[in-house]
Formats: structure tokens, sequence, C-alpha cells
């Protein structure tokens, strides 16, 4: 679960995620005006950066880089992987 | 996507890793996304490459009062002593608002004399549900200042009460319960002004009060048992930033070992590890608070909290009478504690994700709104939104209990003072030993109210003592020495990446026998661990960018909140509230009605000891056990030789 770009051309160099990130996660290329996913292993999936994107050129997947260890079983099961990823879709 | 990853080839292990799944996982999603085909196709997916931070303008401060920290203790701190004529900084490692715990509470609680709380019930609720180990000195003070506090955040904005999700129509109301998604994005650009993240930074200015972002205190400085202000670095560019000041609050929020469902991994023991090694007692620590997650979604945060996130606060209050004082509390210690302990110890199976909790259905007190009818009563409980219910153990494994966790400052403390001049300390995982003991029975909203009403406490008290105090500068070899203990890390030539170290250590302390049912033996072999990782891994740990300098201090705190907590742990023979032993599976009030305080020696060594708490906070200690206590944990009757319950649900019993 991490925060992964939707699409590039929509992120207008607004910084909000830059700003409301927790965890360092990004970086912002002033030349390029646009932020940049730097550190994505270690987002918590709070989605604040994705809510907050002006743009919309951020999304939430639901691959996930940790789990709370005794549900792995959980998430490798195919009928709940798709529960969770039909819920993001919907946004 | 090739072009992606190999952008990332000097990125070690994980991120190179993570980098290719996000990328993977995104195939998945243009369908749903795609406003036409056109779109699908222009669309770019790839990042451009990590670009050098700039330092920021101002790299050295002065005031008269520096707060670390930009939460709720943290912003109350800063506003109060701003207040006071005073010259307010304010250092934070993320953004005030949006770090730590500060953008996640749902609601938000107070006393309220005039809509006719019974404080007497109040009180006989928090004794008894926080199992005597409650500071009842400290809960007069929310009882007094609480609803001062509710108005103050009020007219800051930060309460604001607008549409919920389910009424303004962005939820999806598809009628079937499991399913709580909508466009979460539209609703918050809809309400974007009542955000109240936004609140703090606007607060701050409008007090005059200066802030630094981004930048991670790593150290206060004391010299001759004074503070001179604290040293840390600006994470994105490594600039090392310094604050001279006459007082101190570090308002540094608790942690968790790795945030997976509930998202306060912005908060990693920063302070506790500072104060710590200040020479501070350190409190509460054998308390873990046991979050649960979604077994069908695990790691998933923003599933967890979307719109708790994005609805406005709930008001609570009122919900606790004379009547149901004891059944209250009792309730809570069954779900809060109990059922989490058993479900976690079962191993529940799977579950298909559609555990949700409705509360529109529930009654007005179980949602935390008022039972007075009053007319002009604003607390109302929790919205009607449903909400995905946790049914694993495992969100945030390390967090301890809600105001219980800290720096130890005394049992007549009511501010937040340490024994160092001119250092307070406040808020959640920073002062230890508040009103809500071994669990948490107030219901919920507590925190954010109570750690705003200490933050205002701690900050006024700073305040009146630099009025009249001299500043000390933090002297040159000072800087000099944690400039070079930041950089440290860079230089290392082999070593572990931090990103191993911690997923390892989330692997070790996550096992349900280490944090929900304990025993010496558990307790012990995981001990041996973390201090086979302290001698071992922590001096090794290597950094290729700033970013990973934060990753590596960061685990170098969580070490060490891990052997308190173990210590601390071990140290309790006895259970109570959120600290469960089985191997001494019942309340021992001749030998813990007692804090637990871990101080660093002078040989570098723990010293542990007991701190009896107040007689008055006791409780009855003649009544008999049964009334005492009126939630019991596996073989706890059976060990006292007293009739055993029936189990009901998860409740009790096995």
């Amino acid at each position: 679960m991490s925060v992964a770009r939707y699409d590039l051309n929509k992120c207008i160099g607004c910084k909000s995620c830059v700003t409301v990130c927790p965890m360092d996660v990004f970086r912002f290329d002033n030349a390029a005006n646009k932020s940049v996913i730097a550190y994505p292993e270690n987002c918590q999936s709070c989605g604040q950066c994705y809510v907050n994107c002006l743009g919309r050129a951020l999304t939430i997947v639901n691959d996930m880089y940790g789990y709370a260890l005794t549900s792995y079983r959980a998430a490798t099961t195919v009928p709940m992987n798709r529960k969770a990823q039909a819920v993001i879709d919907r946004t | 996507m090739a072009k992606s990853i190999s952008r990332r080839d000097f990125i070690k292990g994980m991120a190179g890793i993570g980098a290719a799944s996000a990328v993977t996982a995104l195939a998945g999603i243009p369908v749903a996304h795609a406003e036409s085909e056109t779109e699908l196709v222009e669309r770019v997916t790839t990042e451009l490459p990590i670009p050098e931070a700039e330092a920021p303008a101002k790299t050295e401060y002065e005031c008269d009062v520096l707060v670390i920290g930009g939460g709720f203790a943290g912003l109350n701190a800063a506003a109060a002593a701003a207040d006071q004529g005073q010259s307010v900084v304010m250092i934070d490692k993320g953004h005030p608002g949006y770090s730590g715990l500060s953008p996640w509470p749902s609601s938000h609680r107070w006393a309220d004399k005039e809509m006719g709380d019974d404080y007497d019930a109040l009180r006989k609720c928090i004794q008894h549900g926080s199992e005597y180990l409650g500071n009842m000195d400290l809960y007069e003070v929310w009882l007094e200042e609480s609803k001062a506090t509710y108005e103050r955040l009020r007219d800051w904005g930060i309460l604001d009460q607008y549409e919920t999700a389910k009424e303004s129509g962005f939820y999806n109301d598809s009628g079937d319960p499991a399913d709580c998604s909508g466009d979460y994005q539209g609703y918050h650009e809809k309400f974007y002004q009542h955000d109240r993240r936004t609140k703090f930074a606007a607060v701050l200015r409008d007090k005059g009060i200066e802030y630094a972002d981004y930048t991670m205190v790593t150290n206060v400085i004391v010299e001759n048992n004074k503070v001179c202000g604290a040293v840390g670095f600006h994470v994105p560019s490594g600039a090392i930033i310094t604050c001279h000041a006459k007082a101190v609050v570090m308002a540094m929020g608790g942690g968790c070992y790795k945030p997976t469902g509930f998202p306060t991994g912005g908060v990693t023991f920063d302070g506790e590890y500072i104060a710590y090694n200040l020479g501070l007692p350190i409190a509460g620590k054998e308390f873990d608070d046991f979050h649960m997650t979604l077994s069908w979604a695990p790691g998933n945060a923003f599933l967890n909290n979307n719109w708790t996130y994005l609805d406005p606060l709930w008001l609570c209050g009122g919900d606790i009478t004379a009547d149901t004082a004891i059944s209250y509390a009792t309730t809570k210690g069954k779900v809060m504690v109990l059922d989490r302990v058993t479900k976690s110890m079962t191993g529940l199976a799977v579950t298909d994700g559609t555990g949700v909790e409705d509360m529109s259905q529930q009654d007005v007190t179980r949602r935390g709104g008022s039972a007075s009818e009053n007319p002009g009563e604003v607390r109302t409980g929790k919205c009607n939104d449903t909400m995905y219910k946790g049914d694993i153990y495992g969100a945030a494994v390390g967090f301890g209990a809600h105001l219980t966790n800290g720096v130890f400052c005394g049992l007549d403390d009511l501010e937040g003072k340490t024994s160092i001049e001119g250092l307070w300390v406040s808020g959640d995982g920073m002062q230890a030993c508040g009103p809500t003991g071994a669990a948490y029975p107030t219901g919920v909203g507590f925190t954010s109210n109570y750690v705003s009403t200490m933050g205002n406490r701690a900050g006024k008290a700073a305040a009146e003592y630099a009025a009249g105090a001299e500043l000390t500068k933090i002297p040159a070899e000072r800087i000099e020495e944690e400039t070079e203990k930041i950089q440290a890390p860079l230089s290392v030539e082999k070593g572990f990446d931090p990103t191993w170290a911690r997923d390892q250590l989330h692997s070790i302390m996550s096992p349900y026998w280490v944090y929900i049912a304990k025993s010496k033996a558990t307790l012990e072999a995981t001990l041996t661990q973390i201090e086979y990782m302290r001698d071992r891994v922590i001096p090794k740990l290597q950094a290729a960018s700033y970013h990973d300098v934060r990753m590596c201090l960061e685990m170098q705190h969580k070490i060490l909140n891990a052997e308190l907590s173990l210590r601390a742990s071990l140290a309790r023979e006895e259970t109570r509230g959120l600290h469960f032993r089985t191997d001494f599976p019942y309340r021992d009030d001749e030998n813990f009605l007692c804090y637990i305080t871990l101080t660093k020696n002078a040989e570098g060594g723990m010293d542990i000891e007991k701190v009896p708490v107040k007689d008055e906070w006791k409780g009855d200690l003649t009544e008999d056990y049964k009334s005492r206590y009126t939630y019991y944990f596996p073989k706890e009757l059976e060990t006292l030789g007293l009739p055993a319950e029936e189990a009901t649900g998860g409740w009790g019993g096995k």
C-alpha cells in the first residue's frame, strides 16, 4: 500500500504533497515544477497527499510494502485483495 | 516502466522493489480512473530523478520559548507562550497540522457543567476504568479547563462543523454497508476551507510564531542542568538547524515501529530518546495500545481512516452519567482491551471485508454524544458514517497507551515540568502518567482535548519562566558534536539499511506474545534480540541520503523504546489494563498500584523503580475484587480461586 503516480502531467507544482507528507516521501523538482515520489518505501499509506493533491496527479495503490504480520495470508488471498482494490478504484 | 526502474538503480534494496511494484500496480487502475482511452495512453506514471533539496534560508534561531513538535500539544503550547508576550519558535519534523498524530483524531471531548455533566460520575468512571493508575489530580485539571480548550480550538477553526461525507453526497451510498468508498478528493476539495490541518500554521502566523518545518530535532542541549536550546537538521537538505532558547517545551509525540494501518509513522520516540539520555525518568512503557487493522487490507491506513480524516471532528461528551459510570468503564475495558486480547491470541480467521460499524444504528451515548437532551447541546457524538472495523492486531505495534507513556514528572506535577531547569514535556507520548492510567476508559475524543489543555499549561509555564530567565546560548562544541552524530551514518561504508532494520524490528516486536499476551519467557527472548540489534545493528546503520539519516536516527529511537517497554513489562509482574501477563494473569493491588520508571544511570544501564500512586487515587481497597475489577483476563478468576464468568463473544473466557 503506497502512494503512486496517477499522471505526472496533472501535477501543477502546488507542492501540497511535499508539505503534508509526514514520512518524507516527496521531493520537489523546481526546474520541472513537479513533485517527485522519492522514497515510497517509507510511505505509510495515510493518503494525506492523495486527498490534498490539487491536480489529482496521485493515487493510492493496494500493493503493500509491509503487512501487519498475522494477515499475510489475507493479503495474498485474491478475493480479499480484489475487494481492497475495488474500494480504491471507485474513488 | 523499465526507465523508471533503472532511474532508481542507485536506491538500495526495498526502494527498488517498491518502485517496481508501484508501477506494476498502476496497470490495474486506469479503467476506473481514465476519462477516455486517450487519457489512458497519455498518462505519465514515471518519476523524475530525485533532485537535490535547497537548504532553508534561515538555519539559526534564537527565542524565549522553543516548542518542538507541531501537533495539538505543541500548537497550544506555542500559542500560550506567545500570548504571554514571549518570542516563540516551533520546530516540526513534518509540517504543523499534518505531522505526527495531529491529523488523525476523529473526535473532541470536553466536560461541560452547564450542560449538566455529573463530575462525580466522570471521576468514578475514570478511576475505575484507569484501574487505579489514573492521575486524578491531572483529571481535575482537565475537568476545570477542558471547556476553555474546546472554545479555543473552536475559535481557531479547528473544530469547524460542516456537512459529513454522507450528507454531502460524496460518500458512495450504494446501499451496500460494506462499501465505504466514494469521491474522497471531491469531498476534500469542496470543504477545503474547513480542513483543520490548515489552521495550525494559520494560528502560528497570526501570533507571529516562526516555525522551521521538515526539521528533525536530534538533541535538546542542557548545560549545568539548564536548557539552552536544541539542535537538529533540515531533512531534505541536511542543513544543521540550531535554536537557542531560554525555555523548551518538548511536544514530540510517541511513536511506533512501523505503521501498518494506523498512520502514526511520523512520530518515532524522538522526544523520549532525547529525554531518557538527558537522565529523565521514563514511565508507562508497559502499557501498549492494541490498535487493530483490517485483515483484508493490512498495512492500508487509508482504508482504515479515510472518512475519519475528511469528516469534521465529532464533538463528544456528556455520555457518562451517575447510572452508567461503572458500566461505561467496564464496556471500554471489554471492547478496547479484552476483545482485542482474545482476537489476537486466537488468530482470527480472515474476514471478507464486510465488517463495518454503522454509527447511525448506535445509541447517542454509544457514539460518544451527550445524554443531557439540553437544547444548545452540540456534543452529538460520532457522525453517521460507517467505518471499517479493524479485526486483527498490528496497526501500530509499539504505540504506547494514550497519555500513559513518556517522561515522569512526579506525582504533584500539573504542567509537564521536568527536573531540568527550563524544560517542559507535553502531549501524548511525552508527558507520562496521565488520567487514563492502565487503560483508556474516557471514551473517544479525550486525547486531542487533554493534550491541548496540557500544552496550554506547559506553554504558559515556560513563558513565565522565560520572562525571568537569562539566555544561555548553545556552546559551539555542542553543535559540532551533534553535527558529527547526525552525519555519522553517511560515512558508514559497510553496514545495514535502516529500512531492513525497521522491518526486522517490526518482525521481532509484532507477534502477539510480545505486547498482547506477555510472559517472562517471551519478554526475555525478545529482549535478547533487541539487545543484539542495539549493539550490533544500530552502530552500523548506513545512510546514502539525509532521508536515510532520518531513518537511521529513528531506528535508534525505536530500539530504545523496545528495550524500555520490554524491561517495564518484565518489571510489572501482574496484569492491569493494557498490560496482560499470562504468568501473572491478575491485578496485584498490594505490589503494583504504582508507576514503573526507567532511568539511565551513570554507567549507562537502566535503573528501574516503582513509584506508588497517591493513596487517594487507589479507590476503595476494602472493596471485593469483583467489584473493584469488572472485566477479567483469561485464567484470571481461576488463578484467584474466584467463580468464573461465562464468556460472551470475544470477551473473557478462553
